[in-house]
């Protein structure tokens, strides 16, 4: 009896593994196949009319409290009140958001959860390259082809990875440092006066350890500065040859150990530690790829009122981040148009206002009128004028060097 | 036939949780192999074993884990089983004690994390007074305990858990022996502590080693201690395998099972001894009663 029961649970298991099998290998070549056709036919007003009283999901990152409230309190009631599109939020890591669909795909789910998705460089390109992204859809969007400067290369280009319409712009981010002027007078503004800065203030400085996003940005960056931006921009991924063209900056970096808090052999686990630390005085640097968030959190009483955020003078890496549509979403029409919302002029100039993102828009293309609302916007304290920024933009290298020298920073710097 | 299956059904929902749990064991260990037929991988290899064990940052983290897993388990046990000794033969192991001993098993690991992160890191309490009394000149000088390469603050952290967990698991067993057999042998004239090391103890010792393998098993495989008090490197395994997984090229998806893989072996290695070891000390203990 005993061996019978076990053999039966033994079957279902094995049962249970070979449907999930079949199940994979039957639907995972043609992902493609699953777009509903119609979508395709519709032009964007019968999209509007089709999308009218369904619900769009929008999966993303929900760590940034000022942007999920801006979400539900004034994008969703908007989308209610001009299409009948109910918005539902769903905060999640992006590489959680990428399990889940790869998961459904591989299961052959062709109505699957996620509608929205809010991406942008190696997890688009690695979702794009998986099948896992419905597009290319961004040309039948009025507002995209209207207001944004679809030649550009923040727009045309992901992390260096072509974008081929599979994603619109959703926002910009560009790295800032942060400091409190009351506390350091001096800010550093080339990797020369940083290494003086971490010496006048030994243990006050650090970055996110990589992998973090904005630790791994922060030492781009550095890279940059010491070896120049031009030759990454196409460089094969090849590890070693990367070790070899990084060499000066692994050194410099190697150099500001002894001073970094606990010189050099721990870092802050996540960019969200590190803002702890500085609103807490134990360092006295920090970063964020979120320009204007400086000017909210002091305004909010988090940072002192003497906090300025500043660049290096040859720039800093700055990125856009994008709106994506997933290969399975059971409601790409309505999809279609909250993205196209997400990119009128008013609600860029409504999240430029309230929360400070940098917008999407090309100004140049906008009515005097829409100028007008971009123009009036406060920045608020402690920020750098837009076109200031701007100028000094660095593009990102390709996606995949990325994981190249996050892991040879945990190779040859972290307590070295 | 209906009796027998009624223990069966009754078993059911455990059965449920054992399928789902195998199933995902299955997933995780056919995806270490390199299989998973939505990213085009479908050959098994042992290709990302072989990778994983030949990169010398791996077995650190290997060595990193083990040493973490060896220390509390092992500390735990020492000093619980002497706690507890005092307790027992003190006749201390009343309601408020108990309570005292339940508290910490109760506070999820996370918590401890963040509690030590507030009491020892460099901005913590213990800084801060240090500093507020003039002990410290900077916060600085307060010595590193957390976010050593070593490993201290993680072990730290665990014994705080872990040592009343052992104190829970072997206390009525330990309470019972002392007094039955215990008083027995103290009516033929042994000391408190003789009877400590020759009756109790050995009496205890299948339930002391369950103990710390449980404590072994779990600090192997657990995240979140590791990840919040560890240092940047070494790396824990499971903080690497997590790494790996949310790694955006979804192609090294096998080398973060290839890493869970690891654990599963060394913990399943780590129970054949263990079991073993029972196995013997139980087959001397029945020859015992067979003289």
């Amino acid at each position: 009896m005993k061996k019978k029961i076990l053999a039966l649970l033994m079957l279902t298991i094995l049962v249970i593994s070979l449907a999930g099998c079949s199940g994979e290998s039957s639907d995972s070549g043609k992902p493609a196949e699953s777009l509903p056709a119609a979508v395709e036919d519709m032009t964007f007003d019968e999209m509007v009319a089709a999308a009218a009283g369904t619900t769009v999901t929008f999966y993303g990152w929900g760590g940034d409290e000022q942007l999920n409230q801006w979400l539900d309190d004034e994008f969703a009631p908007l989308m209610m009140e001009k299409y009948d599109i109910t918005m539902d939020r769903v905060p999640m890591d992006i590489d959680q958001i990428l399990s889940q669909l790869s998961g459904e795909v591989q299961a052959g789910q062709n109505d699957g959860t996620i509608d929205m998705i809010w991406i942008n460089g190696e997890n688009f390109k690695s979702a794009k390259e998986n099948n896992m992204l419905y597009g290319p859809f961004v040309d039948k969007l009025p507002n995209y082809n209207q207001y944004i400067d679809t030649g550009s290369e923040d727009v045309t280009l992901d992390f260096a990875y072509l974008i081929e319409g599979y994603e619109a712009p959703y926002g910009k981010a560009q790295i800032v440092m942060i400091a409190d002027t009351a506390a350091t007078a001096d800010l550093p503004v080339s990797t020369a006066e940083l290494r003086e800065f971490v010496q006048r203030y030994p243990g006050k400085v650090t970055y996110p350890a990589l992998p973090d996003f904005t630790g791994s940005a922060f030492v781009r960056n550095i890279i940059y500065e010491i070896c120049g931006y031009e030759q990454f921009l196409d460089m094969e991924a090849d590890k070693e040859a990367m070790r070899e063209a990084i060499r000066p900056a692994l050194e410099y970096l190697r150099e500001l150990n002894p001073y970094l808090w606990n010189q050099g052999k721990t870092f802050p686990d996540s960019s969200t530690a590190l803002d702890h630390m500085f609103a807490d005085g134990e360092v006295v640097l920090n970063m964020t790829y979120d320009a204007y968030g400086t000017a909210v959190k002091i305004a909010n009483g988090t940072y002192t009122e003497t906090t300025q955020t500043f660049q290096f003078d040859k720039g800093t890496i700055g990125n856009t981040n994008f709106m994506a549509i997933a290969v399975n979403s059971p409601n790409k029409a309505g999809a279609m148009v909250a993205i196209n919302e997400m990119m009128s002029p008013e609600v860029q100039a409504d999240r430029y206002d309230t929360i400070k993102i940098l917008p999407v828009v090309d100004y140049d293309k906008l009515s005097d009128e829409q100028k007008e609302a971009f123009d009036q916007v406060d920045l608020g304290m402690g920020t750098i004028p837009q076109d200031e920024l701007l100028e000094k933009r660095l593009p990102e290298m390709s996606a995949e060097l990325v994981p190249i020298i996050e892991e040879i920073w945990e190779e040859e710097v972290v307590g070295k | 036939m209906r009796e027998k299956l009624v223990p069966y059904g009754l078993l059911l929902p455990q059965i449920i949780v054992t399928v789902i749990f195998l199933a995902g064991l299955i997933t995780g260990i056919t995806q270490s192999l390199g299989v998973i037929p939505a990213l085009g991988l479908t050959e098994p290899t042992l290709k990302y074993y072989r990778e994983v064990l030949s990169d010398t940052g791996i077995l650190i983290s290997i060595g990193y884990s083990l040493r973490i897993a060896v220390i509390s388990s092992f500390m735990a046990a020492v000093i619980g089983v002497f706690l507890c000794a005092l307790m027992v033969t003190g006749k201390k192991t009343g309601g408020g004690y108990m309570r005292a001993v339940q508290l910490p098993i109760i506070v999820p690991h996370v918590v401890v994390a963040l509690f030590a992160v507030n009491l020892l890191s460099q901005n913590g309490i213990m800084a801060r007074v240090g500093y507020w009394l003039g002990r410290l000149q900077d916060q600085q000088e307060f010595p590193l305990i957390i976010y050593d390469s070593f490993g201290w603050g993680v072990i730290l952290a665990y014994l705080w858990k872990e040592i009343p967990f052992i104190i829970y698991f072997i206390i009525s067993l330990m309470a019972n022996i002392n007094e039955k057999l215990g008083e027995a042998a103290t009516n033929l004239g042994a000391g408190r502590w003789t009877v400590f090391f020759k009756v109790t103890l050995p009496l205890c010792k299948n339930n002391i080693l369950s103990g710390s393998l449980i404590i072994f098993v779990f600090a192997l495989g657990a995240y979140e201690l590791p990840a919040i008090l560890g240092a940047t490197t070494p790396r824990a395994l499971p903080v690497m395998a997590y790494i790996q997984y949310i790694h955006p090229d979804m192609q090294n998806r096998p080398f973060a099972m290839a890493l869970n893989g690891i654990i599963i072996l060394i913990s399943l290695a780590s129970a054949f001894i263990f079991f073993a070891l029972m196995e013997k000390s139980s087959k001397r203990l029945k020859r015992r009663k067979g003289e």
